[in-house]
């Protein structure tokens, strides 16, 4: 029993990165209608660069923000830039372009800073507490309550702000959204800001498990797609939900299954999933108009 | 004059590269080089028939090559059996897994049909990480030179000549099936897929060749590959290859089986070529970023791709504000 509740204590703390992750790619889908497959490589390139300030002897939490503050210029550049113009594309039109900045960034990434791993440390430093055989770590129950707060932050942003309406008016309908005085190509670029800041911060958190390297956000980055799939894409609590499911469930499968198959396992629920329920654990089936 | 059939094309340009390659002192290298090229530019037509032709993407397609490589370095090597049964069990059973990513296709589409073939590569290439039995895991698999009729195929011009006779043979089956009836289906269903259903055609099985062909031209180039390099480990099969598949494809040009091998040359040649160029010399990652900003420029400016560059030229020339040409997939 220990075994179990310690498994999922630390998928919990796996899940709430993938949740983070996912909201990112969520946000940006409903908004701008794309899936952004260089979500986790933006993500990496800005944990290097939190990296990058944090290695001259800054502040961690000042380096987080001046991340943050990048994030939100990289993602403003690559909507801008790379994105609107295409903003009437055809889906798969769409999802080749972010495979292209996907490339774009990685190889940047391999520019600005290398090839090599480097060491970031836990937001949180201090001894585990072992409450009656159970582990638990500062930094995981900090990251699960930090995700936790950004979610219903995000969730209070997204239903009572008027920022939140307008996002989920572009989301409904680009069009109707334009009619009523939404200015439209905002909060494309506000959604983009939001949704990478989300994503590098996953990545800096993650950092202490993976270490900063080009690799880091493969896992997250893949997981956040089974996660949205999961809670389904048109919700914004539904892919949280769907994060922690993952990371859990990627925990029991790996310690009671196997832990070779675990990837494939995984990713066979993934398109069981797709396939039996699109619309996700939590979604509603939007029907396609012919 | 009646124009000259495409096919006849395909042979002549083929026989005048094989000539080249015996007759010219090209250095064996670059020979090596350029059969990659044409490993590559297979696997090209047969996505090209999946993503332009058909309209249906997939994320995933590295895992059919390296299951082609495999498949013919176990048949070759671990069952001692000819080549040539190598490269036929590198066509047929990869048909099988394309069978399995084309039911699931038959669901999805789009951002989600995307998903769904990302997954699935990234689960066969674990697949190929576990099943050391088939694969050998880390350590590698290896495959025999190839031998056709007692004939060793020695890297250098012998097997680049195997290599060109087999990508023209798949350029004229990718000719001839997409001007069938099943070619015209294929289109349509891309186009509008209900409206393809109102007029009868069988959308279930469509997408179901769709996957498998595709599959099958990937397992052919993945055998091809595995008698050129010889050895091969599961990090080959991921990701990377499947979206340099994409990037060829897209760039070479959509719905153009020249443009496949065009994509392929470009997408192969382009870290060499980078490697000429002083300033981008020194960037390691140079090809990587040009690549990706090529993808995004030839999306934008040139949906019909690379292949197509010059007849939009032309149309631009003499006729200012002509249309572009339209967009595909």
């Amino acid at each position: 029993m220990d075994i179990l509740l310690q498994n999922v204590v630390s998928g919990l703390e796996t899940g709430a990165l993938y949740a983070l992750a996912a909201l990112g790619l969520v946000l940006i889908f409903r908004t701008s209608d794309v899936i952004n497959f260089a979500q986790g490589d933006i993500a990496m390139f800005n944990a290097f660069v939190a990296y990058r300030i944090f290695e001259k002897a800054v502040p961690y939490w000042a380096a987080v923000a001046g991340a943050l503050v990048v994030a939100a210029v990289v993602g403003w550049i690559v909507e801008r830039v790379f994105l609107r113009p295409a903003v009437r594309a055809n889906i798969i039109s769409k999802v080749i372009i972010t495979m292209g900045v996907l490339m774009i960034i990685q190889g940047l990434a391999v520019l600005f800073f290398g090839t090599e791993d480097y060491y970031m440390r836990k937001a949180i430093e201090g001894s585990n507490w072992d409450i009656g055989g159970l582990i638990l770590q500062p930094n995981a129950l900090f990251i699960i309550g930090l995700i936790l707060a950004i979610v219903f932050g995000f969730n209070y942003l997204v239903n009572k702000t008027k920022l939140g309406i307008a996002i989920r008016t572009t989301a409904e309908n680009e069009h109707t959204a334009r009619l009523m005085g939404i200015p439209v190509g905002k909060v494309y670029s506000i959604s983009w800001m939001i949704a990478t800041g989300l994503g590098a911060l996953a990545g800096i958190l993650v950092a202490p498990k993976t270490q900063i390297s080009i690799t880091m956000m493969a896992d997250i980055h893949l997981k956040s797609f089974i996660a949205a799939v999961v809670g389904g894409f048109s919700s914004f609590l539904g892919p949280v939900a769907g994060g922690f499911i993952i990371g859990v469930a990627d925990n029991l499968v790996g310690y009671y299954l196997s832990l070779d198959w675990k990837t494939v396992i995984v990713f066979g629920i993934l398109i069981i999933m797709l396939v039996v329920k699109p619309a996700g654990l939590f979604g509603t089936q939007l029907r396609k108009k012919v | 004059m009646r124009k000259l059939d495409k096919r006849i094309w395909y042979i002549l340009i083929g026989l005048a590269i094989i000539a080249f390659a015996w007759l010219s002192p090209v250095k064996k290298s670059t020979l090596i080089l350029l059969t990659s090229v044409g490993v590559y530019g297979i696997a090209a037509i047969g996505y090209n028939i999946l993503l332009g032709y058909s309209g249906q993407i997939s994320l995933g397609h590295a895992a059919f090559i390296g299951l082609g490589a495999y498949v013919s370095a176990y048949v070759t090597h671990d069952m001692g059996l000819p080549f040539w049964v190598g490269v036929l069990a590198a066509a047929l059973i990869p048909i099988l897994l394309g069978l399995l990513l084309g039911g699931v296709a038959l669901r999805l589409e789009g951002h989600y049909l995307a998903i769904a073939t990302l997954g699935f590569g990234v689960a066969i290439q674990q697949t190929f990480k576990v099943l050391t039995g088939f694969t050998n895991g880390f350590a590698g698999k290896i495959a025999p030179t190839a031998t056709i009729l007692g004939l060793k195929l020695k890297s250098g011009a012998p097997y680049f000549t195997l290599t060109v006779v087999v990508v023209v043979v798949a350029a004229i089956l990718a000719h001839n099936l997409i001007h069938s009836k099943t070619g015209r289906a294929l289109i349509a269903m891309r186009d509008a897929e209900h409206a393809a259903q109102a007029m009868g055609i069988n959308v279930v099985k469509y997408k179901l060749i769709a996957f498998s062909v595709s599959a099958a031209y990937a397992g052919v180039a993945g055998a091809l590959y595995m008698h050129m390099v010889k050895y091969t480990q599961p990090d080959v099969w991921g990701m990377v290859l499947s979206v340099n598949l994409l990037a060829m494809v897209v760039i070479g040009g959509l719905t153009s089986i020249g443009g496949s091998i065009l994509g392929a040359a470009v997408i192969t040649l382009l870290p060499h070529v980078a490697l000429e160029i002083p300033l981008l010399k020194d960037i390691n990652s140079s090809s990587i970023i040009l690549t990706g900003l090529v993808i995004v420029m030839t999306i934008r400016f040139l949906p019909g791709g690379v292949v197509r560059l010059g007849p939009w030229l032309l149309s631009k020339l003499s006729k200012p504000g002509a249309s572009q040409p339209k967009e595909v997939a």
